[in-house]
C-alpha cells in the first residue's frame, strides 16, 4: 500500500501549508494525542520543573494534614511496641487482621507502576509514556509501605533479624519451607528491581533538572544524576539495561503477589486454602494497582497543571485496562467463591457469614464497588476521560479492594475447624490508627517525592514524540510510529 | 498405680522429720523465703533440687492429702498426694489453686487493728498488745464468748476451741458457712442416722456401683468431696468387662454430673424425694428384683398414688417404672440426695426417702453402696460435725440480746455466706469486741476490731479430719508448715493458747505450750495407722510425712438398718407466690469458686465455668424458650426478683436448664476480700429467706421462687466458648 | 548404663467417657508451666491463654439435651501444619523428644503457626505477662515465663520428661511408664488422662491405644497427633 518510505516523515515537520485539510488533520491529532504534539524542549522541561518547584498553600497544608497522619501511625506504632500486639483486636484464632490485609492491599497497589512500565514498554503500548513514573514511584512508596506492615505485625519486632539468612556462629538459617520467607524473597527482590528499574529511567531526567537548577537542588541532582551526559554510549546503555530489566522484573511482580497470597493459600485453613489464591491475588492487585494510578493521574494532573501530559487518551486507555482489569479479578473471584460455596464445608462457613451474616454489608459494598462500578461505567468513552467519574470510579475500587482483602485475612479466620473457637474480629483503635496512617504515610512520601522527581519522563516523551511519523496514504495522512528500534 | 506409689514414695521420703520441726519451731521465717548462699542453706535445699512435702488442702472441707513441691524455698505446685484414700494423688481445680491463697498480693501481712468498724483503715499494732487486749476482753466477759469457725478451719481449731469454750463455759463454736449450708453435711448426717445405727456423714462407693441416681448431688464438680468422687466415677466408668455403669441425674438444672450422666432428668425443683419414694412404691407393687428387694421395698415404701407422683414431678409413669426396674434389677444400685435435697423445707425426711432406696438395694456397707464415714477410734480429736443453721441464729441472737461480748471468727465469712435477713452484720453492732483470724480482708473482717491473720494452710499447722472418708477407713489428714510464713503472721491455735494461760480455767483445759505439742499429742495417741512405726516419735514423723493417719484396712462392719417403716415426707412448698414469682431459682456452688472463698484467686477466676464457660463473672442461666418468651439473649441484664431481695446480673441462655427455673451460681459478689474478687458478680444469697425446714436447723435454700424483669442494660460476658450466635446446627467435630 | 537414649513417642490419651470437665487439668497446667492469668477483658476479645481448653458442645434441644467435653490441648502432631510455615525455626520437630516443641528465644510472633493450627491451641502471648507481688513466687523455675509476642503452647510438661530421664539415667535404670507425667494427667481425678511412651509396648498408653473408641481430633486433616481420644459412650437401659 505504501508508496515508498521516502513517503513518511516525521509528523512535526513543517506541512505544506497550503494543505489545508492537512493542517486541519495535523491540528486533530496534536488535541488528540501528546506524542503527535510536540513543544520545543524548554517548553516541556518548563512545565516539568515549574510544577517541581512550585510548593503553594495548598501543598504545605497537604503536607502537614499527611505529616499528622504519619505521626499518628508511628506513635501508635511505639504505643502497640511497648504495650504488646494485645492493644489490636486479634484474638485466639482471628491472628492476623488487618495488618496483613494492609500487607496485600499496599503491595497490591504497588504492583501495577511496574507492570504498566514493564510489560507496556515491552509491547510498545505509547500511552504509557508520560504515566510511567508516576506509576513506578506508587510501585515504591507502595512496597515501601507494604514492607512496613510484616514489621509492625510481628510481636518481637526486635526479633526480626531472625527471619534474614545473616551467617551466623550457629548456623541458624530461616526456614526455606515456610512461605512467610518466599514472599519476604519475593517483596525484597522487587523493591529491588523496582527501584533500579526506576531509577535507570530516571537518569536522563535527573540530569535535565540538575541542568536547569540552581542551588542546593542542583547538588541533590547532580549527585543523582550519576553524571548522566547523554552520550550515545550512555543511551544505549540505559535502552538495553532497561529492556532486560523489563523482562526480569515481570515474573518477580507475579512471583510477589503469588508468594503473598501463598502466605494464605500454603496454610490449611479453611478459605484460604485454595489453588486459585495466586492469580487470583495478581489480578486483584492489578486491579487496584491500575486504579491507584489512574487516581494518581488526576490528581497530578489537577494540581500540577499537567494537562499537557496526561490527556483524554491517557485516560482512556487507563479505563480500558480498568476495565479488562475488572472483568479477570471477577472471574477469579467467581471461581474461588463457588467452589467454597459448592463445597459447603461447615469450617468454611465464613462465606454464610458474608452472603447472610454480619460481613454482609462489607461483602455487597464489595461486591458494588469492584464489579457494579466498573462494569457498569467504565464501557463507557464519556465516563472514561471525564476526570471526576474516573476519580469516584477508583475510590471506590480501591475501597472494595481493601474490604476484600480484610475480609479474606480476617473473615475466614473467624472460622476454623473446631467451632468452639469460632471467635470473630473487631478492628480497635491502634489498627485504625496504623492503617490510615499509613495511607497517610505514602500519600506524603508520593507528596514530597513529586517535588524532587520530575514525575513526567521527559524523554520518553520526547523519544516517543520523535519517533511519531506521518505516512500518507491516498489523500489521508496517518500518525504512525517509526520502526527506529 | 503401684508406679505412682513408689514414685511417690521416693519423692515424700524427702519430706518429713526435718522439715516438719525446722519449720514448726522456727520464727526466723526468713531463711525459707530469701535466697542464701550455699554454704548457709539448709541442708535439704539443693538449688534446682524440689523437695516434696505432704500436708492437707483446705479450699474446701472434704480433706484431700496434698504433696507440695517446694523449690528454693517456694511452694510452687501442689499435687494430690497418691497415698491419701480421699484424693488418691488426685487434686481438684480449687486445690491447685491453693497457691494462691499462700502467695495472694492482698494477704493481711500482720497484726492489725480497725478503729472504726468498716472504714477498712487498719494500723497495724504489735501481735502481743493485740494478744493483750483480746485476753483481757476476754478474760473480762466470762461466758460472752462466740465463736465463729468455717468448714475449712482446722480440726485443730476447732477441738481448741471446743475445749475453750467449754473452760469458760462459753457455747460451743459454730462451725456454720456456705459449705454447711449447702452441702448439707448436718441434714446428711441426722437423715441417715434416722435409717441406720451410729450414723456420721454417708459416703457411696461409686466405684463399685452399677446403677447410680443422682438426685442433684453434684458429686463431680462440688458436692461433699469432688476429688474424691472424681476419683471413684472414673472407677464407674471403667468396670470390669466393659461395663461402664449407668448413671441417671435428677436435677433441674445440668451440672457437670448431669453432663457425665447415661440420663439427664430435668425434674422439678423439689420434688426429688417423691421420685424416690414412687421408684420405691413400683419397686413394692411390681415386686421387681429380687425376692428380698420387694420385700424391703414394702415395708420401706411409702404410701404414695405412683400416678399422682408421676404428674407432681412432670415425668411420665412408664419412665418411673423404666427407672424402678433398673434401679431394682442392678447388682449395685445407688442412689445419691445432692445439695438441692439439703436445702429443701423437708431436707431431713426427703435425704431420708431417698437413703430409703439404698436400704431397699440391700447395699448398705456392701461394695457398690451407701456406707457412712466411720468414726474414729476412741480419739479425743473429734470428727467435728458442722453446725445447723439454728447454731447460727442462735448465736446471732445472743449477739443481738449483747450476750456476746467478744465474737472470734475463723475460717468463716458469715457476712457474706448468710441470707442478709438472718442480720449477721447488724448484730455486730452489740459485740463489743470483734477478732477475725482470716487471712483476706473478706466481709466480715471489715466490721472486725482487730485481725489477727492465721497462717494460711501451706504455712500452718493442723489436721483435718476427712469428710466424708473413702473405702471405708477414716482419715485424718496432716498439716504441716511447707514454707515458712510469708509474713509477720502467726497461727490463731497459738494465739488462743496464749489467751488461755491467762484464764485460769482455761489454762487448765488448755495446757500444751503450743499448737504443735497438741496435735502431736493429739495424733501420737492413735493406734498405729498405714505409716506403720512403734516409737512415738517415728510416729509421728510417718504421720506428717505420708500425710496423715488412716488404719490399714477398713473396718468390717455395716451399720444395721434401723429404719422399720417409710419415712413420710412432706410436700415441698416454696418460698414466693407462684404468679408473682413464676420461676424456680436454682442456687449451685460454681465448680471453681466453690462457696466464694476462692474468689481472690485469679487462677479459679480466670478459669472457664465448664457448662458455659464464663469466667470473672455470676450469671443467671435461662432456657432458651424462656429467653425467647422475654426477649432476652446473652448478655442482657435481668433483675432477678425474690420475696427477699434483688440482684442484677447478665443471663447466659442454658440449653439445658427447665424452661420454669434458672440457675445463678454462687462464689462471686464480694465487697472485699481482694482486688480480684471485689465488686465482680452478684451475690444470690440476696434472694435467701430465713425460711427453714420443720426442726428449724436446716435453711431452705433452695425452694426460692423469683421473677425476672428486663433491663435496658446488656453486658458481655466473658465466655471461652464462641460468642458467635448461629442459626444452623453447629458441626461437632468428634 | 540404662538405655534412656531411644527414641520415645510421648503420647496422651484422653478419655472422653471420663472426662467430667471439672478444669482440675486447667489450673494444673497454669501452675506448671507459669501461664499468666488471663483478665476479664481478655476474654471478653476472644482470647483466653490457658494451654488446656475444655471445649463444650451442646447437642439435640431441651429436654434431650447434652453437654459434650472435649479437652483440647497441643496435639503434638507428628506431621503437624505449625512447622514448616515457621519461617524461623521456632517452632521445630524435636527428634529427640518426638514432639512439638516451641522455641521461645527463637520466635518473632509471625502467628504464622497459630493460624495453621486446626485445633486453634498455639497462644500468642498479647502482652507481658504480669504477676502481682508475691504471686510470682508460685512460678515454676524450671519453666521459662514466656516473654510478649511469642508463641507458645503445651508442652507435655517437656521439663518433667527432661527431669524424669535425667533421673533415671543418674539411677542407672529406664525410665518407666507412669514415672513422668505432666501436670494436667497427675491432677486429673476421674483418670480420664493417660500418658506414656507409646513406643514402649508394656506402657499403659500403648495398651490402651487399639481401642474401638479410639479416634484422633481431626483426623482428616493429616496431623498424625500424638493425642488419642476415646469416645465417650452412653448406657441404655429400658429405653
Amino acid at each position: 500500500m505504501l508508496e515508498s518510505r521516502a513517503d513518511s516523515s516525521p509528523f512535526w515537520q513543517p506541512h505544506d501549508p497550503e494543505d489545508e485539510h492537512l493542517a486541519e488533520q495535523v491540528e486533530h491529532g496534536r488535541e488528540e494525542h501528546l506524542l503527535l504534539d510536540p513543544l520545543p524542549p524548554a517548553e516541556n522541561n518548563a512545565i516539568v520543573l515549574e510544577s517541581m518547584n512550585k510548593t503553594g498553600k495548598a501543598f504545605w497544608m497537604a503536607v502537614l494534614g499527611l505529616g499528622g497522619l504519619t505521626l499518628a501511625f508511628l506513635a501508635t506504632w511505639i504505643v502497640q511496641i511497648f504495650s504488646g500486639i494485645g492493644v489490636t483486636g486479634l484474638n485466639r484464632s482471628v491472628m492476623w487482621g488487618p495488618y496483613i490485609a494492609n500487607l496485600i492491599y499496599f503491595i497490591g497497589i504497588g504492583h501495577a507502576g511496574t507492570f504498566i512500565s514493564a510489560a507496556l514498554r515491552l509491547l510498545r503500548m505509547d500511552f504509557k509514556r508520560p504515566i510511567a513514573r508516576a506509576a513506578e514511584l506508587i510501585t515504591l512508596f507502595g512496597l515501601a509501605v507494604a514492607a512496613l506492615f510484616p514489621i509492625i505485625h510481628v510481636g518481637r519486632i526486635w526479633k526480626l533479624f531472625y527471619m534474614m539468612p545473616i551467617p551466623n556462629q550457629r548456623e541458624l538459617w530461616p526456614n526455606f519451607r515456610s512461605a512467610l520467607f518466599w514472599d519476604m524473597t519475593a517483596i525484597t527482590t522487587y523493591i529491588i528491581g523496582s527501584t533500579l528499574f526506576m531509577y535507570l529511567a530516571l537518569l536522563p531526567d535527573l540530569a535535565m533538572a540538575r541542568d536547569h537548577s540552581t542551588g542546593w537542588r542542583r547538588k541533590i541532582y547532580r549527585a543523582l544524576a550519576l553524571g548522566w551526559r547523554g552520550t550515545e554510549g550512555e543511551w544505549h546503555k540505559m535502552e538495553s539495561t532497561s529492556n532486560i530489566l523489563s523482562y526480569v522484573i515481570i515474573p518477580v511482580m507475579f512471583s510477589v503477589h503469588t508468594g503473598v497470597s501463598w502466605n494464605l493459600a500454603m496454610s490449611i485453613q479453611p478459605g484460604w486454602h485454595s489453588t486459585v489464591f495466586g492469580p487470583f491475588f495478581v489480578a486483584g492487585a492489578l486491579f487496584s494497582g491500575v486504579a491507584a494510578v489512574i487516581l494518581v493521574m488526576i490528581v497530578i494532573r489537577k494540581t500540577m497543571r499537567f494537562g499537557y501530559f496526561l490527556r483524554e487518551e491517557h485516560f482512556n486507555a487507563m479505563g480500558l485496562f480498568l476495565l479488562i482489569m475488572s472483568f479477570t479479578w471477577i472471574y477469579f473471584y467467581f471461581a474461588e467463591w463457588i467452589t467454597n460455596w459448592y463445597g459447603n464445608l461447615p469450617m468454611e462457613k465464613a462465606i454464610q457469614r458474608m452472603l447472610t451474616g454480619d460481613l454482609a454489608p462489607l461483602f455487597y459494598l464489595m461486591l458494588f464497588a469492584n464489579i457494579v462500578v466498573p462494569v457498569g461505567t467504565l464501557w463507557s468513552r464519556r465516563v472514561r476521560t471525564s476526570l471526576p467519574a474516573m476519580f469516584v470510579i477508583c475510590v471506590f475500587i480501591q475501597i472494595g479492594m481493601y474490604i476484600e482483602r480484610v475480609v479474606i485475612v480476617s473473615g475466614f479466620l473467624s472460622r476454623n475447624e473446631l467451632p468452639f473457637n469460632w471467635v470473630n474480629y473487631t478492628p480497635h483503635l491502634p489498627e485504625v490508627l496504623i492503617t490510615i496512617g499509613t495511607f497517610g504515610f505514602l500519600a506524603l512520601m508520593y507528596l514530597l517525592a513529586t517535588r524532587v522527581v520530575p514525575i513526567i519522563p521527559l524523554w520518553e516523551v520526547y523519544e516517543g514524540q520523535a519517533m511519531q511519523a506521518t505516512r500518507r496514504i491516498g489523500r489521508a495522512i496517518l500518525p504512525t510510529r517509526t520502526e527506529s528500534h | 498405680m503401684t508406679n505412682i506409689t513408689r514414685r511417690n514414695f521416693l519423692k515424700i521420703s524427702a519430706a518429713g522429720t526435718a522439715t516438719a520441726i525446722l519449720a514448726g519451731c522456727s520464727q526466723e521465717t526468713e531463711r525459707w523465703v530469701t535466697l542464701e548462699p550455699y554454704v548457709r542453706a539448709p541442708e535439704e535445699q539443693l538449688a534446682g533440687v524440689p523437695n516434696y512435702y505432704a500436708t492437707t488442702c483446705r479450699q474446701c472441707p472434704a480433706g484431700c492429702g496434698v504433696i507440695v513441691r517446694i523449690m528454693n524455698g517456694r511452694a510452687v505446685k501442689l499435687e494430690g498426694n497418691p497415698e491419701h484414700p480421699v484424693n488418691r494423688g488426685k487434686l481438684c481445680a480449687r486445690g491447685q489453686a491453693g497457691l494462691q491463697l499462700l502467695y495472694n498480693p492482698d494477704r493481711v501481712t500482720g497484726a492489725v487493728r480497725q478503729d472504726e468498724r468498716g472504714s477498712r483503715k487498719f494500723d497495724s499494732v504489735a501481735w502481743n498488745d493485740a494478744i493483750n487486749t483480746i485476753y483481757e476482753q476476754i478474760d473480762a466477759a466470762g461466758s460472752g464468748v462466740g465463736v465463729w469457725l468455717g468448714s475449712t478451719t482446722s480440726g485443730h481449731l476447732v477441738d481448741l476451741f471446743t475445749r475453750f469454750t467449754e473452760a469458760i463455759g462459753a457455747p460451743a463454736p459454730v462451725r456454720y458457712d456456705l459449705y454447711a449450708g449447702f452441702h448439707g453435711y448436718n441434714a446428711l448426717q441426722s437423715a441417715t442416722g434416722a435409717l441406720l445405727d451410729g450414723a456420721g456423714l454417708p459416703t457411696y462407693d461409686l466405684g463399685h456401683a452399677d446403677t447410680v441416681f443422682s438426685f442433684g448431688a453434684d458429686f463431680l464438680g462440688t458436692w461433699l468431696s469432688s476429688t474424691g468422687y472424681g476419683v471413684e466415677f472414673g472407677r464407674f466408668r471403667s468396670q470390669p468387662f466393659g461395663q461402664r455403669g449407668y448413671l441417671v441425674q435428677f436435677e433441674p438444672k445440668m451440672s457437670i454430673t448431669g453432663a457425665k450422666a447415661d440420663r439427664w432428668v430435668p425434674l422439678r425443683p423439689g420434688t426429688e424425694a417423691l421420685v424416690a419414694q414412687a421408684i420405691a412404691r413400683i419397686i413394692a407393687d411390681e415386686q421387681l428384683g429380687s425376692a428380698e428387694r420387694a420385700e424391703r421395698a414394702a415395708t420401706l415404701a411409702g404410701d404414695v398414688d405412683v400416678e399422682e407422683a408421676a404428674a407432681a414431678c412432670e415425668m411420665p409413669v412408664e419412665g418411673l417404672v423404666e427407672l424402678a426396674r433398673a434401679f431394682a434389677a442392678a447388682d449395685h444400685p445407688l442412689a445419691i440426695p445432692g445439695s438441692a435435697v439439703a436445702g429443701a423445707n423437708n431436707a431431713a425426711e426427703a435425704i431420708a426417702a431417698i437413703q430409703a432406696l439404698n436400704l431397699i438395694a440391700g447395699t448398705v456397707g456392701q461394695p457398690g453402696g451407701m456406707s457412712v464415714t466411720p468414726a474414729l477410734p476412741d480419739a479425743p480429736l473429734a470428727a467435728p460435725p458442722a453446725s445447723t443453721f439454728a447454731d447460727a441464729t442462735a448465736l446471732i441472737e445472743r449477739m443481738n440480746a449483747g450476750d456476746v461480748k467478744v465474737l472470734l471468727v475463723h475460717g468463716a465469712n458469715p457476712a457474706f455466706d448468710l441470707p442478709a435477713g438472718a442480720g449477721f452484720v447488724e448484730a455486730l453492732a452489740n459485740v463489743d469486741l470483734v477478732v477475725s483470724f482470716n487471712p483476706l480482708v473478706d466481709e466480715t473482717s471489715v466490721h472486725a476490731d482487730y485481725i489477727l491473720p492465721d497462717r494460711v494452710y501451706l504455712e500452718g499447722w493442723g489436721y483435718s479430719v476427712a469428710t466424708p472418708a473413702f473405702g471405708g477407713v477414716p482419715v485424718i489428714s496432716s498439716q504441716q508448715p511447707v514454707v515458712g510464713p510469708l509474713y509477720d503472721v502467726r497461727s490463731t491455735g497459738d494465739v488462743l493458747l496464749t489467751v488461755a494461760r491467762g484464764i485460769p480455767a482455761a489454762a487448765q483445759a488448755l495446757p500444751w505450750t503450743d499448737e504443735v505439742a497438741f496435735i502431736k499429742e493429739m495424733i501420737t495417741a492413735l493406734p498405729t495407722g498405714a505409716a506403720g512405726g512403734q516409737d512415738e516419735e517415728v510416729r509421728w514423723a510417718r504421720y506428717l510425712q505420708h500425710g496423715g493417719w488412716w488404719p490399714v484396712e477398713a473396718a468390717a462392719e455395716t451399720p444395721a438398718v434401723i429404719a422399720e417403716a417409710a419415712p413420710s415426707v412432706p410436700p415441698t412448698t416454696y418460698q414466693g407466690d407462684e404468679g408473682e414469682y413464676p420461676y424456680h431459682l436454682h442456687l449451685f456452688m460454681s465448680v471453681l469458686l466453690g462457696d466464694g472463698s476462692g474468689a481472690n484467686q485469679p487462677w479459679l477466676q480466670s478459669t472457664p465455668d465448664p457448662m458455659t464457660t464464663v469466667s470473672w463473672q455470676t450469671w443467671v442461666e435461662i432456657n432458651p424458650a424462656t429467653a425467647k418468651e422475654l426477649d432476652l439473649e446473652h448478655g442482657d441484664i435481668v433483675e432477678i426478683t425474690s420475696p427477699q431481695g434483688a440482684i442484677t446480673l447478665p443471663v447466659y441462655v442454658f440449653p439445658a436448664i427447665r424452661p420454669d427455673t434458672v440457675a445463678i451460681p454462687i462464689g462471686q459478689g464480694h465487697h472485699d476480700l481482694g482486688r480480684y474478687a471485689k465488686d465482680r458478680g452478684a451475690n444470690p444469697l440476696a434472694l435467701v429467706g430465713l425460711e427453714t425446714d420443720a426442726s428449724g436447723n436446716h435453711l431452705a435454700w433452695s425452694n426460692v421462687r423469683v421473677n425476672i424483669r428486663k433491663t435496658d442494660d446488656k453486658r458481655a460476658l466473658p465466655r471461652l466458648e464462641s460468642t458467635i450466635e448461629t442459626d444452623e446446627e453447629v458441626h461437632i467435630p468428634f | 548404663m540404662a538405655d534412656n537414649t531411644t527414641e520415645h513417642k510421648w503420647t496422651m490419651i484422653v478419655d472422653l467417657d471420663k472426662c467430667t470437665g471439672c478444669q482440675a487439668c486447667v489450673v494444673a497446667c497454669s501452675a506448671e508451666n507459669n501461664i499468666p492469668t488471663p483478665s476479664e477483658d481478655e476474654i471478653l476479645r476472644g482470647r483466653g491463654n490457658q494451654w488446656i481448653r475444655i471445649e463444650r458442645y451442646w447437642e439435640g434441644e431441651y429436654p434431650n439435651v447434652k453437654a459434650r467435653f472435649l479437652p483440647v490441648f497441643c496435639q503434638q502432631c507428628g506431621n503437624a501444619p505449625c512447622e514448616p510455615v515457621c519461617p524461623v525455626y521456632a517452632s521445630y520437630h524435636s527428634e529427640q523428644e518426638n514432639l512439638n516443641v516451641q522455641v521461645y528465644n527463637r520466635c518473632v510472633g509471625t502467628r504464622y503457626c497459630g493460624n495453621n493450627c486446626p485445633y486453634r491451641v498455639r497462644i500468642f502471648n498479647y502482652f507481658a505477662p504480669h504477676f502481682d507481688e508475691p504471686l510470682e513466687q508460685q512460678l515454676n523455675p524450671d519453666v521459662t515465663v514466656r516473654s510478649p509476642g511469642v508463641m507458645e503452647k503445651c508442652t507435655f510438661c517437656i521439663q518433667r520428661i527432661r527431669r524424669g530421664r535425667e533421673t533415671a539415667n543418674a539411677e542407672n535404670r529406664p525410665l518407666e511408664d507412669g514415672e513422668v507425667v505432666p501436670a494436667c494427667v497427675q491432677a486429673c481425678p476421674a483418670d480420664a488422662l493417660v500418658f506414656g511412651d507409646k513406643y514402649d509396648e508394656n506402657s499403659r498408653v500403648a495398651q490402651m491405644v487399639p481401642n474401638e473408641r479410639q479416634f484422633k481430633l481431626l483426623e482428616h486433616m493429616g496431623t498424625e497427633p500424638a493425642v488419642y481420644y476415646l469416645k465417650g459412650g452412653e448406657t441404655h437401659v429400658g429405653e
